[in-house]
């Protein structure tokens, strides 16, 4: 290949020819040049001109994914004018994508918690993990669950419907549920850095939680006797009981965290002082400090009191015992708070003076409801002007009436006194709770932080360091009086710009997020929730009746129970997109900090069509790039997919903008996977999980023998779905493309019912019972057996989709262990030949070509018979090798899309197809073109006899096929020496069973057979076929195992994981067992039927080998890990064990060392080189000669393949239903 | 036997040529005339149609804006009189009134046109029609053919100004047994009828320019792809194919020679981008008529992935003519880099608007007032758009401009297809902008990012400029975004789609400016930014505008001056238009 050589950004590179120059950049991981519309499986495009780059000579900038590399070109890939144009065009893609990337709830919360993502583990039951992902970002959710302000709920979309989600009930409900044993996350060791904490409220608690975790050794000084802040000094006991907050508070400083309270900043300790002793200082002492009425007396008047500093008193000394009418100052929380634990402490009346209406009032409306239904009264617009004293006590309060005046530019409106409108409220305690402020007496001793002018500390608005270095401030010290939940958001950040400090130097962090909102194009209307339905109402927390509650401090509120958690997470409406983590877009948007202000404008609107039920199609989320639309048509030849709409409209849409279902998609999903933003997404059985992290593992697809490689995207040990995104996968020979089957039955791994525990029959009932106990009774029943019918009646079956550990095992089961020879497997129950059928010619059965040869052939040919679902890739690999310049010739009536790749199609009568092999056969003994190497066949003379009697015109009769296809096929074949790969169906002997000995008999008598890139692959339904073959797992005879099983000769089975009884071959003389133990993942009709049940693991719970369709040994490790001694090896070698001391095995190594030394097949390194051919090649197996099988064609139909794997027919009957 | 030809290309039907015709042909027979009636093709005077053309030998009477009213008197005192009417003729013997129109123009495209019937082979033939080809063929190898053509330094017409020769050389050179030649007709600029008039009135000689590529090339195929807008440019085509077929100019070995050529007839469904090669061939292949990244050039893949030569119709016009004459002879005219002549469509404010050819370098001045007659209505000149939704406007100030592609491209604008709008003082060069980009915004095919959203982000910013929105910065705004679709896009449709706004930025920045800052609009145009009002002092209340107004905005006692009320005024201008007094003013 020729070799061209240009200059990268400076740097000369070598490269082929004929590369892209994106090709080149990334081949070479010169640069990471961003693109959306590239997929390297396909076409180069140039559509989203995200990947421009500068050549030298050329005025414009040019897309590096579809611009070829050429000699001598200059690069240059990355520069302030590609930045700026690439920044440009993320811009405009995004001013037209009327979609969210979260919900608002999690935007508007100032901790950032992911509302929608604990709502959906909430939905699911999952409690914890709904916990620990709250606990990422709020370490108090037992307090907050309680008193937040709830800023989620007021941007919550919910409210266009009816009213937002309850979120924070929420919360509180998984807090509470979690309050009796507390989840604990680990701490990691020690790293040998301290950090002082000053201020036990909640900036400070979570600030010490999160450095904690990061192995920061942290203490924590309080003034006050206890930890708490205002959270425990300022709301009061019946909002949030201390009890509750107290475990909270515990579990946060149990983790590690030194505690050390009255304390006090100033005077008992110093900033410089611990500054000297810490490597970092974090100041949270909170804004404690009440606001004064500036009233005369306010001071020296007995009675007249200060909002704060009262509920403080009320915290440390206990409640006071009032009488009278208490009057209250203000109009927010605190006034409100005030006002209701005035009334517990058993004042005759409240009355709360504000000096606007209800409608300015910054406390929460709910406060102000409870405060009413309590009693409390209001005197609105209303301002006191004057303390009233008689003796130097207090007796009333003058106030003043006010009128609102409009402000200019809309603030709130300011209140204006109305002249003359004076009035005194007597009362006996006046509480003025009009604010807090910062008490900056901590800062008048040794080093002391620069100041704002309101008293707060000023501090870097990202990492929050104040002026002195290493000394970091956040809470209420820093935004003045706010919310708990803005404390928590404050704490955690200075924890990670501490933590980034002391690793590295510098506090800053890029913490730049990209989100795009729908709210950002316009509100959101009704009329485009109109499928939102209002039958479920917002659950309302049980709470104590008014009158009870003012007598005491009790908790008003109760939690929700589980049924009313479920009910209100169901009200969610997801606005969240579920590609987050995934979506290119949104990446590259942090990556390039997009912001699309100047470039918002009519934006395309769709409904998102959710009509299919297993692919979310939402236009809104497109991006044109077309991906989708260039795999489903030109590399898969499905077109259900397309273009609508030209320019600025112009979108993916099914054809005429019908619903997915009215095309003809085959539910393949790999436009999911191409898809670089969610315009395509899955459609869960679950709420969506978009805004959790999820983790790629590579495993291998169960469901046939093309052992695809597929990446599970695990969210945790029991929830995760494939995802083929990775490079990893994508390398593959599949190119990471799926069938329905691959990408959706692995749903039957998080939805089926799994078997969790060993059962023992007792009567009519299965009882759980110990492992132990459940492998004695399977040695106790076999050796009944044994000792009554000998060990002929003991049958042993194995799933072939289990791995070659298995296979290899449960066959040494049987013939060591038990002694029995009768080993097999339901699943070839019908059509044995599928695991011997070349035994007779070969002395094996086996593929010789590797399907990487499928690339580099001349020829690839199809015998009859369908490829099932997996259809979809075999033609994928065909139209590829098409390409390349191969013929695809296809045999037998093949009515589906495989025909329609053909070059030739030739359709012989049912069973004829082998005339069309002698006929070649013919032709090259003929032409004196037999193999040349002569290789040890022991009947060529038969071979001759048999092939003489296939003239063309003779085939032609024979087959019915036409002179001329014929001609066209003996040309094709002409030369032997072509690069010949034949494809050979899974059920290609359902009526053709002398196509496969024919086609045999002509690759060994034209010498296909023993030569790199030619050969044959037997492609099979089943994951672990060729394992099963090789590993002995086939009778020897299958007749034989056939009849036993039929006519009850086997009295004893053991069946490992399939499933006899569902399928329906354990009837009459069969089902009459006397002993059956079966293991199996899920519950199926076998094992219900069964003495005693094993538990099975799925190949994504274990690890081990499967040896795919052409003889390649795959290995694979768990994606969601159990106990090792679960997987089903090992309970096979355990099994052994029982009967047979010495059969067990510590390793998969050991096992596959011993698998090695017992078959001469395997006895060799097996690895994307491996060919059959090779090992062919020096003679047949078992040092015999090989054998033409010189078969007459005829029409011979075999029975269909009953589904006796359990994740097969969920398969058909959860998602090929849909 | 005298011959009467009526003009009936699109511009002539359009005026009523049909039922001229029909009222000549029956009169005609109903005073038995020794006399044929002929159809013809456009001449050019397009503001002259229907235009009719009595031929007896060497006299010839050329009658314009007939009517079937006039039919009689044409024929009485003409056909059978043998006396031209002369107050409606345009030239006859002796009288020439627009000697103007023609003397600066120079006829190769279009020296058939208006002249023969375009359904009828043999006239063609009969003026060395298909001379080119046989000469081509039998004198010459195609080798020398192309060397021919590159040496008369003929660059194709279709906009791009790429030497023409080279085209078929690159062709010529790729590698392939099947090879394909294309015509491009799919004609979409708004004003431009260059190529629909050359299909219409000389359909035999784009033919024969495509015979000689295809043979010059090694094509034994190809099709012509013309918008389906085009009927009678269509029906002409089919015509001139199956004359060709019937006399075996078409089919296997054409003119005796071994060279096959089978021409298709693609009709594309009107989208703008088809237009562009890569598209175009993506068309016709039944795909979706999308641009792809070249290289590789339709030379070394085009149609099914063969070498293909794609010309436009005017190109091809031109190649008989080359041959028949020689390349000195075409290379003759035209200024250093650009040779020959250019048919430009003259539109907009001009007073005759329709079909020129000139030489090239020729002065925009000379075309719009020696030849076009200048402004209508006396008003001043202000600029022309050239080059269509891809090209921009070049100031009147810039008149004396000579015209060749690198010049014109040097202003920002582009030679184009040929579409001249001409411009008055009443329009406005931020509406103009909006227009085109409209026009480039609907026919994007939304491939590239730029092109699809950011042409339409462009376009909002022009129209809340109009609209009296603008803000500061728009302006940076639209050079920043138009910088970047300019560099960013995948064809000459995003590519382009910026110069209409860069060059009215670049001449007429003020006017901009006046629309964000001042609110204004200094041509009077964008409705948010004018108010009619009446002038008392002119105003005589005749009450014509009271009583036009849609809306009853107006207001005023009979005989004395009306108001306007600004708040219920639509501003449709109604008042304005029929006001006899000039008392309705715009400001």
């Amino acid at each position: 290949m020729e070799t061209i050589t240009l200059t990268i950004n400076g740097q000369e590179v070598m490269s082929p020819l004929g590369k892209t120059i994106l090709e080149v950049v990334h081949e070479q991981k010169l640069d990471k040049i961003p693109t959306l519309c590239h997929d390297p499986r396909l076409e180069p495009y140039g559509s989203c001109f995200l990947c421009v780059v500068e050549v030298k000579g050329l005025k414009k900038l040019v897309p590096a994914c579809s611009t070829l590399a050429t000699e001598g070109m200059i690069v240059e890939t990355d520069n302030p004018r590609i930045r700026s144009s690439r920044k440009t065009a993320l811009e405009l893609l995004l001013s037209n994508h009327y979609a969210d990337c979260i919900g608002p709830c999690i935007d508007n919360c100032p901790a950032s918690v992911d509302a929608q993502g604990y709502i959906a583990l909430i939905s699911m039951g999952r409690y914890q993990e709904a916990l620990k992902l709250v606990k990422e970002n709020n370490p108090l959710p037992l307090s907050i669950g309680r008193v937040c302000v709830r800023d989620c709920e007021a941007a919550c979309r919910r409210q266009i419907v009816d009213e937002p989600v309850a979120i924070n009930h929420l919360k509180r409900f998984i807090a509470d549920k979690d309050s009796v044993h507390m989840w604990t996350p680990a701490v990691p060791e020690p790293n040998g850095k301290t950090v002082a904490v000053v201020g036990g409220g909640p900036a400070g608690l979570t600030c010490a939680y999160y450095l904690t975790l990061r192995g920061y050794k942290v203490t924590l000084f309080e003034k006050l006797p206890r930890l708490g802040g205002m959270m425990r000094y300022g709301i009061p006991e019946y909002r949030l009981p201390k009890a509750v907050m107290d475990e909270e508070i515990a579990w946060i400083t149990g983790l590690g965290v030194e505690v050390r309270t009255r304390m006090e900043l100033g005077r008992d300790i110093s900033i410089t002082g611990l500054k000297g002793k810490y490597d970092a200082v974090f100041l949270a002492v909170g804004a404690h400090r009440a606001s004064t009425m500036r009233l005369q007396y306010e001071d020296d008047t007995p009675g007249v009191l200060k909002g704060i500093d009262f509920l403080r008193r009320v915290q440390i000394e206990g409640p006071p015992k009032f009488s009278g009418t208490v009057a209250v100052v203000g109009g927010g929380n605190t006034a409100i708070d005030a006002a209701r634990t005035a009334l517990r402490c058993g004042a005759d009346k409240v009355a709360i003076i504000y000096r606007r209406s209800i409608r300015e009032m910054p406390a929460h409306e709910e406060e102000v409801e409870a405060a009413r239904k309590e009693g409390v009264e209001f005197h609105f617009l209303t301002n006191p002007k004057a303390i009233v004293r008689e003796a130097g006590r207090l007796k009333a309060v003058k106030c003043l009436k006010m009128s609102l005046q409009e402000v200019e530019g809309g603030g709130r409106p300011r209140p204006v006194p109305i002249a003359g409108s004076d009035f005194d409220l007597a009362c006996t305690t006046l509480i003025g709770a009009i604010g807090q402020q910062v008490d900056t007496a901590f800062n008048e001793s040794g080093e002391s932080c620069e100041l704002e002018r309101w008293g707060t500390i000023r501090a870097d608005e990202h990492t929050l360091e104040t002026s002195i270095p290493n000394v970091f401030a956040g809470g209420d010290v820093v935004s003045g009086p706010w919310t708990a939940i803005g404390a928590i958001a404050q704490g955690k950040r200075a924890a990670l710009a501490i933590d980034r400090k002391l690793r590295t130097g510098s506090a800053a962090g890029a913490d730049f997020h990209f989100a795009s909102f729908k709210h950002h194009f316009h509100d959101v209307t009704r009329t485009e929730l109109a499928d939102v339905t209002v039958d479920e109402k917002r659950q309302h927390l049980p709470e104590l009746p008014p009158k009870e509650r003012i007598k005491d401090f009790r908790e008003v509120e109760g939690g929700y129970d589980p049924k009313q958690a479920g009910t209100e997470t169901r009200r969610c409406l997801e606005c969240g997109c579920v590609e987050y983590y995934d979506c290119m877009l949104r990446r590259y948007a942090d990556e390039f900090g997009v912001d699309t202000t100047p470039f918002r404008g009519e934006a395309r609107e769709y409904k998102v069509d959710h009509s299919h039920p297993l692919v979310v199609n939402d236009p809104n989320k497109c991006i044109s790039c077309g991906r989708c639309v260039r795999l489903c048509t030109d590399e898969l030849g499905i077109a259900a997919l397309g273009f609508v709409h030209r320019g600025f409209r112009s979108v993916v849409r099914p054809a005429l903008e019908k619903s997915l279902l009215e095309t003809p998609c085959v539910t393949c999903g790999n436009c999911i996977d191409t898809c670089p933003t969610g315009a395509l997404s899955e459609a869960f059985p679950h709420k969506v999980l978009g805004t959790l992290a999820k983790e790629d593992k590579p495993s291998i697809c169960q469901f046939c023998s093309l052992g695809c490689p597929v990446n599970m995207k695990v969210l945790s040990s029991d929830l995760f779905h494939v995802a083929n995104t990775t490079a990893e996968v994508q390398a593959g020979p599949n190119k990471g493309l799926l069938c329905a089957r691959g990408r959706f039955g692995h749903r039957c791994l998080t939805e089926a019912r799994a078997v969790t525990a060993p059962h023992l029959r007792q009567g009519k009932h299965l009882e759980a019972a110990e492992w132990s106990a459940a492998l004695e009774e399977i040695h106790a029943g076999i050796t009944a057996v044994v000792d009554k019918h000998g060990a002929g009646a003991v049958g042993v079956f194995v799933s072939p989709s289990w791995s070659n550990e298995a296979q290899y095992l449960a066959q040494k089961l049987a013939r060591r262990a038990i002694g029995t020879s009768r080993v097999g497997s339901f699943a070839y129950l019908q059509a044995p030949r599928a695991l011997d059928g070349l035994n007779p010619q070969m002395g094996a059965t086996l593929s010789t070509a590797n399907l990487s040869d499928l690339e580099s052939a001349d020829v690839i040919g199809v015998l009859p018979g369908s490829m099932g679902e997996e259809s979809l890739v075999v033609e994928y690999l065909i139209r590829r090798a098409r390409k390349g310049g191969a013929r695809v010739v296809v045999l037998g009536e093949t009515g589906d899309r495989m025909a329609a790749l053909a070059d030739l199609w030739l359709t012989p009568k049912k069973g004829t197809a082998a005339a069309l092999f002698y006929a070649l056969v013919n032709q090259w003994l003929e032409a004196g073109k037999v193999n040349a190497r002569q290789p040890a066949v022991d009947n060529w003379d038969e071979l001759r006899q048999h092939a003489s009697g296939f003239s063309p015109q003779k085939a032609a009769q024979a087959t019915g096929v036409a002179d001329d296809s014929l001609q066209q096929w003996l040309e094709t074949f002409a030369d032997p020496g072509k690069a010949v790969v034949w494809l050979v169906p899974p059920d290609h002997d359902d009526g053709h069973d002398a196509a496969l000995p024919a086609m045999v008999d002509s690759m060994l008598a034209g010498g296909g057979f023993d030569r790199a890139g030619s050969g044959w692959i037997l492609l099979d339904r089943h994951a672990n076929s060729a394992g099963a073959r090789e590993l002995g797992v086939v009778p020897k005879n299958g007749a034989d195992l056939k009849t036993a099983v039929t006519n009850g000769e086997l009295k004893a089975l053991v069946v490992l994981g399939e499933d006899p009884v569902g399928a329906g071959l354990l009837k009459g003389a069969a089902s009459k067992l006397e002993f059956l133990a079966a293991m199996d993942r899920d519950w199926t009709p076998t094992l219900e039927r069964a003495d005693v049940v094993l538990p099975a693991v799925s190949l994504a719970e274990e690890a081990g080998s499967m040896t795919r369709c052409d003889g390649v040994i795959q290995t694979f490790q768990p994606v969601v890990p159990v106990e090792a001694e679960r997987w089903n090896w090992r309970v096979i070698a355990r099994l052994g064990a029982i009967f047979r001391d010495g059969f067990g095995h510590e390793s998969a190594t050991a096992v596959q060392a011993e698998i090695r030394g017992a078959h001469p097949l395997l006895d060799e390194k097996r690895n994307e080189d491996f060919r059959g051919a090779s090992l062919l090649a020096g003679g047949p197996i078992k040092g015999e000669q090989f054998h033409f099988a010189c078969v007459t064609p005829a029409a011979a139909g075999s029975e269909k393949a009953p589904e006796v794997i359990a994740a097969e027919r969920w398969f058909k009957e959860n998602i090929r239903t849909k | 036997m005298k011959q009467i030809k009526v003009g009936l290309a699109t511009c002539g039907i359009s005026a009523g040529g049909e039922a001229v015709y029909q009222a000549l042909s029956s009169r005609l027979e109903a005073v038995k005339a020794d006399a044929e009636l002929l159809e013809t093709g456009c001449v050019g005077m397009c503001y002259n149609e229907v235009l009719v053309e009595v031929v007896d030998g060497d006299t010839h009477h050329l009658y314009s804006h007939v009517t079937p009213e006039r039919v009689e008197r044409i024929v009485e005192e003409d056909v059978l009189g043998g006396k031209a009417v002369e107050e409606w003729l345009v030239s006859g013997p002796g009288v020439d009134r627009e000697a103007a129109f023609f003397d600066k123009q120079k006829r190769i495209v279009l020296q058939n046109c208006g002249a023969i019937d375009p359904g009828s082979i043999a006239d063609y033939l009969d003026r060395e029609g298909y001379q080119a080809i046989r000469k081509a063929i039998d004198d010459h190898t195609p080798e020398e053919i192309i060397e021919l053509i590159q040496a008369s330094g003929l660059r194709g017409r279709g906009g791009g100004g790429f030497s023409t020769g080279l085209k078929w050389k690159f062709a010529r050179m790729a590698k392939n047994e099947k090879k394909y030649i294309i015509c491009n007709a799919d004609e979409g600029d708004p004003g431009a009828f260059m190529d629909r008039s050359v299909l219409e009135g000389d359909p035999h000689a784009v033919i024969e320019g495509m015979m000689v590529a295809a043979y010059a090339i090694g094509a034994d195929e190809g099709y012509i792809y013309v918008r389906a807008e085009y009927p009678k440019a269509i029906q002409r085509l089919r015509q001139a194919i199956a004359q060709c077929q019937e006399r075996g100019f078409l089919g296997k070995g054409i003119f005796g020679s071994k060279n096959d050529l089978t021409l298709h007839i693609k009709e594309g469904a009107g989208a703008f981008v088809c237009g562009e090669e890569t598209a175009l061939i993506a068309s016709i292949e039944g795909k979706r008529g999308v641009p792809r990244m070249r290289p590789p050039f339709p030379a070394n893949r085009g149609l099914w992935d063969k070498p293909t030569n794609i010309n436009n119709v005017e190109t091809y016009a031109n190649v008989p003519w080359i041959v028949r004459n020689g390349a000195e002879a075409f290379a003759s005219m035209g200024t250093e880099r650009s040779k020959g002549t250019k048919v430009f469509a003259l539109a907009g404010k001009i007073a005759k608007s329709g079909l020129v050819e000139v030489p090239m370098g020729i002065t925009i001045n000379e075309i719009v007032f020696d030849i076009g007659g200048g402004i209508r209505d006396g008003k001043a000149f202000k600029a022309v758009q050239m080059g269509g939704p891809s090209g921009g406007c070049i100031p009147a100030s810039m008149g004396d401009l000579n015209i060749d592609y690198d010049e014109i491209t040097k202003t920002g604008a582009i030679m184009g297809s040929g579409g001249m709008v001409v411009l008055d003082e009443t329009t406005c060069m931020v509406d103009v902008a909006k227009y085109f980009l409209t026009f480039t915004q609907n026919e994007s095919c939304g491939k590239c990012t730029f092109c699809r959203i950011g042409t339409k982000r462009m376009l909002e910013v022009l129209e809340r400029i109009t609209e009296g929105k603008g803000r500061e910065g728009d302006i940076e705004l639209l050079e920043d975004l138009a910088d970047k679709i300019k560099s960013s896009s995948l064809c000459g449709l995003g590519q382009t789609a910026p110069n209409p706004v860069l060059t009215t930025l670049k001449y007429f920045r003020e006017e901009y400016e006046a629309h964000i800052r001042d609110k204004r609009c200094p041509a009077h145009v964008c409705k948010a930014l004018i108010q009619y009002r009446i002038n008392t002092e002119t105003c005589v209340g005749c009450t014509l505008c009271a009583r036009k107004c849609p809306v009853n905005a107006i207001s005023g006692e009979v005989k004395k001056p009306h108001t306007i009320d600004p708040d219920a005024c639509i501003k449709c201008g109604l008042c304005h238009e029929v006001c006899r007094f000039d008392a309705v003013v715009i400001e």
